[in-house]
């Protein structure tokens, strides 16, 4: 038998408190297309990042071609020929793609950058890309985004890769643009070139791939041929038999609905989207990154702005332009990034907390009122179980989950009428995610109009009332409560309709 | 935004036979000149030919050929600040480095009675000095320039005027003609010091744009993490960038001593790191790194020069010429950020 | 885990701040503990600076090493420098917090051409030095103004839009009068706001201090130290600073608080144009751009005051202290030298004291793990 290009034995890594994988193997043969697939949190990007030499595992051991091999650094990886395509592009937007291709291995002749020789690899490499040979000369940030993944890829390919990771590449994408990718996979596989690929969409798995690793809660599963596999087998695998569970089932009001979106649309992101929350009602929007739920969320809130449809407000049209607007009309939204839209780091929890009620915590609107804004901020810490010391510690000592919950005490203060929660449980141990989740059910036992857009889908059936399932920018689908985890999935990675040609 | 939407199937790419090597390089480089650059061009000729105009005596030789020898120093400062802006960083103490220069030529020159060459050499080397104590502290020190650079521009103070040592220097000899504003220091009628200041110009431009390391500098101001990962040496660039600043402070030493009188007094240097600065903004460099020219900081500085001689020629106010640079400066990189903003919508 | 972990807000938390718990008793010794707030806290390090330069030039001056006595009176009188320093960095402290790269090199362009207009005002106009005050003030918040709307409205680089300001208003102090100060005899008379007073009751005891110290230092620094750490203003500066994406998020209007940091450094640099008119007897059109300005030696106090050139990190009593130390030690160093070698001397220890607050600081964040 042919040595493994790759294989990863028994290893584990720890963030802190947090077990990110435990006891993961993985075993990629050469010229083979090798899925990773698991659910978000499930350890699939730590995985990938010890693979390509970004973190150490803190145990276990891998092994290149049969050779014993150790990375500590990304410089290592490249050295074995292990190149990765992450889904945020790293490139230089003022550089030509030419450039970004060969950047910090250029080409050099008589103390120059040989810019004919390049230009000869980069015509090659844009040709496999399908991209125009004109790009060559285009400057990084003037292409689309999808452009500037296809050329992450050819960065990585120039680099004569033997192990090429693929982390999500077809999120971003559209199907005529993955047809071209599949293309490509499938010329370098024929080259020899192992292909590691993550992705949510199921049905491509079936139509690039050759084996599957399924992870779970940071272990890896089992290995399968593709052919041993159906869309719903890995999605049994991938949320396991066990939690078909759902905790209460609530009983929710017939009331008017309190927030209703109409057929809205926001250009480029999704278009034709209605749904109703009432009051005291828990809707999910589950749908895969890049499918739109976030943009979703951003309309309603006022972060962007709507070009089509209606939101209506307890049967009132509202148009909010600003999170202000929003807020004013008892909006409140939890962000989906943490750390870039949530937290003031080195800021004290209290100020974190009150940040967005300055003039409800403020005498005259002026003068900060320090023995509210503590009581509120105790309270807050209180209510929410967050761990910690005092009100004055800084957000950035604290533990993602205690972090998250502080982010949202602050959409909590002034009781929102309609709060929406992005991605509420992103980065979040288990523990926390239970309970922020029981946070939630509870504030809409008050009354509370909630809508969770996410996209984990345990998460998404756990929590709703009713869900609806969001794919290409609009919402296709709705599950009642106690739909099957495979069902949902299955609809979400869009199994259930036949496969584009 | 007719943005380019070619789908790839609809984009045939006729693969040229064994192209020559001159024409591909001609293709796979951008534009040489930026957008920004040939607006500035515009500006300096039209300003000429009003000036030249309005003021007649504006077109006379002995009008143009102290301009360009007052444009020299802060050109040539400018190259090495231009790549310093590119990684991200500033040097706000060039004008006290200038000084160090400065006063320790004209020094050498009267004590020493040094010859030319020693002369130039020297300076170079105490500018190079001057500028690895920067590179070096902003490199692996981790702080951030603007800080660092503040702190040293007093050092550099301080030890140009322990030099002076409470006084002007005078009777330097006429050593440095060959750089000053007589006869001797032109050819053709060209001053010398401008001529050298577009060689090293010119030098910078082709480094900045075909050299693996003259890339790399753009790079490292994109993005400085992602530059350390594709493998570029951060820390060695961007101490070779204010090292290379340094040295060339030394020589735009040279000439700012060449073109004074026999006396040097203490004012040399203050407020020229602001010039420098301006010249480069002015000529489209982004002051966040990763994007510029050495080519339209040349131009800035022409540009602000001969504002200051149109605005004295024109029997105006010769402060008033300091509102034209605010007023160039803020147009400038207005210009530039409409331009970024509709690149960005696309 | 310990409270003197929050180093980013409240200017002194003795002044009515709840620090509810006392710290977790995990008992590192005393010295460990303070070694490291010296090391961690600019404040501490500051206080520690302070006390060791007045020791120690005080040790000096008692061996007979100064040329003058550096005692109490002396440092009381060396004061009268440390108003438009300690203005400015508080100008610059708002600005800077505000993130974004914020700064704002044009502070001392704004002082010479306020200072013009109040001469006018004041001296050749005949207004009442109450209204002369005023228009000072608002010409200064206006010109802070167009900095504000370049940098926060068309988000202009603040580098870039104050470097402009910089040239374009220094220019326009100077057209104003063709380069000529303003010396007329009230504008001479103002003088008086600068000299030294007895302080009342107690005053017998202590040494005379400057005026300007009453009538412009303490009531600045408190208002500014008010609106830092006491008001809702405050509260949105440091959340524009710490992170603008999320200050949007919160509902905040990021830029609008943005423009009113600039605007306020105006307000600022218009009150020093006053103290500056009166400490040179004259409306000068160069009093804040001559030699190196008065720009930059604010924002390098600022700086050393531990103000974080990213923004969402500063307290007004580090600027207060390092304005101290700068001002002490600078009056030490007169003493010390002779001739113009002190004031030349003292350009290097400016220069040493940032660098090395500023080396110690990157040092210190990544042993300790600090703020950032």
């Amino acid at each position: 038998m042919v040595e493994a290009r790759l294989e990863l034995h028994d290893i584990s890594k720890r963030y802190g408190g947090v077990r990110a994988i435990r006891h993961a193997d993985l075993t990629v043969e050469p010229g083979t297309v090798h899925a990773i697939v698991g659910e978000n949190g499930a350890g699939k990007s730590t995985l990938i990042k010890i693979i390509a030499g970004a973190e150490s595992a803190d145990t276990g051991t891998m092994a290149f071609e049969g050779a014993p091999m150790h990375l500590t650094s990304t410089q290592d990886a490249l050295g074995y020929g292990i190149q990765t395509v992450y889904q945020e592009p790293q490139l230089f937007a003022e550089l030509t793609v030419s450039e970004n291709i060969f950047v910090g291995r250029e080409m050099v002749k008589g103390g120059r950058v040989d810019w004919p020789a390049q230009h000869v690899r980069v015509l090659e490499l844009l040709d496999l890309l399908g991209l125009p040979a004109r790009y060559a000369t285009r400057a990084v940030g003037d292409l689309s985004i999808a452009e500037q993944q296809q050329v992450s890829i050819a960065k990585a390919l120039a680099g004569n890769a033997k192990v090429l990771i693929l982390d999500e590449p077809s999120a971003i994408l559209t199907d005529s643009e993955i047809e071209v990718l599949f293309g490509v996979v499938r010329r370098l596989t024929d080259s020899g070139v192992s292909v590691i690929y993550i992705s949510h969409r199921l049905d491509e798995l079936f139509r690039i791939c050759h084996e599957v690793t399924v992870m779970r809660d940071g272990e890896t599963i089992g290995t399968w041929l593709i052919d041993d596999l159906t869309v719903r087998k890995v999605v049994e695998l991938m949320v396991g038999g066990a939690i078909e569970d759902h905790p209460e089932t609530r009983t929710t009001s017939d009331a008017e609905p309190r927030l209703v979106l109409e057929q809205l649309a926001a250009a480029g992101h999704f278009s034709d989207v209605s749904v109703s929350v009432r009051p005291g009602e828990i809707v999910g929007l589950y749908g895969l990154i890049g499918s739109g739920v976030a943009e979703i969320a951003e309309v309603v809130y006022g972060m962007r702005h709507a070009t089509g449809g209606r939101i209506l407000l307890e049967g009132k049209p509202i148009n909010p332009r600003h999170p202000r607007d929003a807020q004013k009309l008892g909006i409140a939204l939890l962000p989906a990034n943490r750390k870039a839209q949530g937290m003031f780091a080195f800021q004290p929890i209290a100020f974190n907390i009150s940040v967005s009620h300055l003039p409800l915590l403020s005498k005259a609107k002026i003068w900060m009122d320090r023995r509210r804004e503590t009581a509120v901020a105790r309270d807050m810490i209180q209510r929410l179980s967050i761990k910690t010391p005092s009100e004055q510690q800084p957000i950035s000592a604290m533990s993602g989950g205690n972090a998250q919950k502080v982010v949202l005490a602050r959409q909590l203060v002034e009781r929102p009428q309609v709060l929406v929660l992005a991605e509420p449980t992103q980065g979040v141990d288990v523990g926390a995610k239970e309970e922020i989740h029981r946070i939630i059910r509870a504030l809409a036992a008050e009354g509370t109009a909630v809508l969770v857009a996410t996209s984990d889908l345990s998460e998404a059936l756990r929590i709703s009332d009713r869900l609806h399932i969001v794919r290409s920018g609009t919402t296709t689908r709705e599950f009642a409560p106690g739909a099957s985890q495979a069902d949902v999935l299955a609809a979400a990675a869009g199994a259930d309709e036949e496969v584009p040609a | 935004m007719s943005t380019d939407v070619s789908t790839p199937s609809s984009a045939p790419t006729p693969e040229p036979a064994e192209p020559s090597a001159t024409k591909v390089a001609r293709r796979i480089l951008p534009s040489p000149v930026t957008g920004q650059e040939w607006v500035l061009v515009a500006i300096v000729v039209a300003l000429w030919i009003v000036l030249s105009i309005a003021t007649p005596a504006f077109g006379s030789a002995s009008s143009w050929q102290p301009l360009l020898s007052s444009v020299a120093p802060i050109a040539l400062m400018g190259v090495g600040m231009t790549m310093i802006i590119i990684t991200g960083g500033i040097d706000v103490s060039v004008g006290g480095a200038l000084m160090v220069a400065g006063v320790t030529t004209a020094k050498l020159l009267v004590d020493q009675g040094v010859s030319l060459p020693v002369a130039v050499v020297a300076a170079a080397v105490l500018g190079l000095v001057l500028g690895l104590v920067n590179g070096f502290l902003i490199a692996y020190g981790r702080v951030h320039a603007i800080i660092i650079t503040f702190g040293t521009a007093n050092l550099f103070q301080f030890v140009g005027r322990q030099i002076f040592a409470s006084q002007t220097v005078n009777g330097i000899p006429g050593t440095l003609d060959f750089f000053g504003r007589g006869e001797a220091g032109r050819t053709l009628g060209l001053p010398h010091s401008f001529v050298l200041t577009l060689l090293v110009a010119v030098g910078a431009w082709i480094w900045l744009r075909h050299n693996r390391s003259g890339r790399h500098l753009y790079a490292i101001g994109g993005d400085p993490t992602a530059a350390r990962l594709a493998g570029i040496q951060v820390q060695r660039l961007t101490l070779m960038t204010y090292a290379a600043t340094g040295l060339l402070v030394g020589i735009a030493a040279v000439f700012t001593v060449a073109s004074g009188t026999s006396t040097l007094d203490q004012t040399i240097g203050s407020g020229r790191e602001l010039a420098v600065i301006a010249a480069v903004v002015i000529g489209g460099t982004s002051i966040t790194g990763g994007r510029g020219s050495v080519l339209g900081t040349v131009l800035g500085a022409l540009l602000v020069q001969i504002v200051a001689s149109g605005v004295t020629q024109l029997g105006w106010p010769s402060q008033l010429s300091d509102f034209f640079v605010g007023v160039a400066i803020a147009i400038a990189v207005g210009a530039d950020l409409i331009r970024q903003r509709a690149r960005q919508q696309r | 885990m310990t409270p003197e972990a929050d180093i980013t807000r409240t200017a002194t938390p003795a002044a009515g701040a709840p620090t509810p718990e006392p710290a977790p008793d995990r008992t590192p010794s005393v010295v460990q503990r303070a070694l490291r707030a010296l090391l961690t806290q600019r404040i501490v390090l500051l206080a520690a600076l302070l006390v060791i330069v007045v020791v120690w030039m005080s040790v000096l001056g008692a061996g007979g090493y100064l040329t003058g006595a550096y005692d109490a009176d002396y440092l009381s009188g060396a004061l009268v420098d440390a108003v438009p320093l300690c203005l400015l960095a508080l100008g610059e402290l708002i600005v800077i917090v505000s993130g974004r790269g914020g700064i704002d090199l044009s502070i001392g362009s704004i002082v010479s051409l306020t200072g013009m207009i109040f001469g006018f005002a004041y001296g050749r106009w005949g207004w009442s030095l109450f209204l002369s005050i005023v228009l000072a003030v608002v010409v200064g918040g206006l010109l802070g103004a167009v900095n504000g709307l370049m940098v926060a409205y068309l988000r202009f680089p603040a580098l870039i839009a104050t470097l402009a300001s910089y040239y374009a208003y220094k220019s326009l102090a100077l057209v104003v009068t063709n380069a000529s100060p303003i010396s007329d005899q009230r504008v001479g008379d103002l003088y008086s706001i600068t000299r030294s007073v007895e302080i009342p009751v107690v005053g017998s005891q202590l040494p005379n201090v400057p005026l300007g110290i009453f009538t412009f230092l303490i009531p600045t620094v408190v208002v500014v130290w008010l609106l830092a750490a006491r008001t809702t203003f405050g509260r949105r500066l440091f959340a524009i600073g710490t992170n603008d994406v999320a200050a949007e998020w919160s509902g905040l209007d990021v830029r609008r608080t943005r423009f009113l940091a600039y605007v306020l450094a105006g307000v600022i640099a218009g009150l020093v144009a006053v103290y500056i008119s009166g400490q040179f007897a004259s409306a000068r059109p160069d009093a804040g751009t001559s030699g190196n300005g008065l720009a930059l030696p604010a924002i390098t106090v600022a700086v050393l005051g531990g103000v974080a050139i990213t923004g969402g990190i500063g307290r007004v009593a580090g600027v207060v202290l390092a304005t101290l130390l700068i001002t002490w030690l600078n009056a030490g160093i007169l003493l010390a030298f002779t001739g113009n070698d002190g004031t030349q001397f003292q350009l290097l220890a400016l220069g040493v004291v940032l660098i090395f607050a500023a080396l110690l600081n990157g040092l210190t964040t990544r042993r300790f793990g600090g703020s950032r």
